[in-house]
């Protein structure tokens, strides 16, 4: 029950950077929002894990977790290196 | 007790996300909103896998993979964006 409420507040949250990352022009704003887009919904993939019981789902959030971060490092040296050029 | 603990952790987490991610709408620098934003989604985040951690104790090895990896790669994402960001005008190529 509580769980649940803790879900609907993480989507509130979630909300805010999506926001951004639709409205904002600059590349770099749009980086932020995407990270903290990434970290926010392997969270939330965790605590569905969590509430369910289901562990197979947690280990899709931990491997975002892991992964997901090292994709966006790539991605921001390849707008680097585009801007430079 | 351990479930009221761990509610009120999961609570702190989500406070923390709340308080780093309203800065993001504001029409401040990359940077400030880089720091408030890495600084309050780790943190924040860490407190709600830990309130997890509390609530099903089964499972640690993969929370604690989590935490693990969150404390790491959030702080080198942290950097990494800083240095691409900053660097357009002062690059050495």
């Amino acid at each position: 029950m509580i769980l649940n409420l803790v879900l609907m507040a993480m989507i509130l949250v979630l909300l805010i950077p999506i926001y951004e990352a639709w409205q904002d022009d600059d590349i770099w704003q749009k980086m932020l929002a995407f990270a903290s887009i990434a970290t926010k919904t392997s969270i939330m993939i965790l605590v569905v894990a969590v509430l369910r019981d289901d562990w197979m789902i947690g280990v899709v959030g931990v491997i975002i977790l892991s992964v997901g971060n090292a994709g966006l490092m790539l991605l921001a040296h390849v707008l680097k290196r585009m801007n430079q050029v | 007790m351990i479930n009221f603990l761990s509610y009120l952790c999961i609570g702190v987490g989500i406070v923390f996300w709340f308080w780093g991610t309203f800065p993001l709408m504001g029409d401040r620098s990359v940077l400030f909103k880089l720091h408030s934003l890495s600084v309050a989604d780790t943190l924040g985040s860490m407190s709600i896998i830990v309130g997890l951690l509390l609530k099903i104790p089964s499972e640690w090895p993969l929370l604690i993979l989590a935490l693990i990896s969150l404390a790491i790669w959030n702080t080198v994402l942290g950097y990494v964006l800083a240095y691409c960001s900053s660097s357009d005008e002062d690059s050495h190529e």
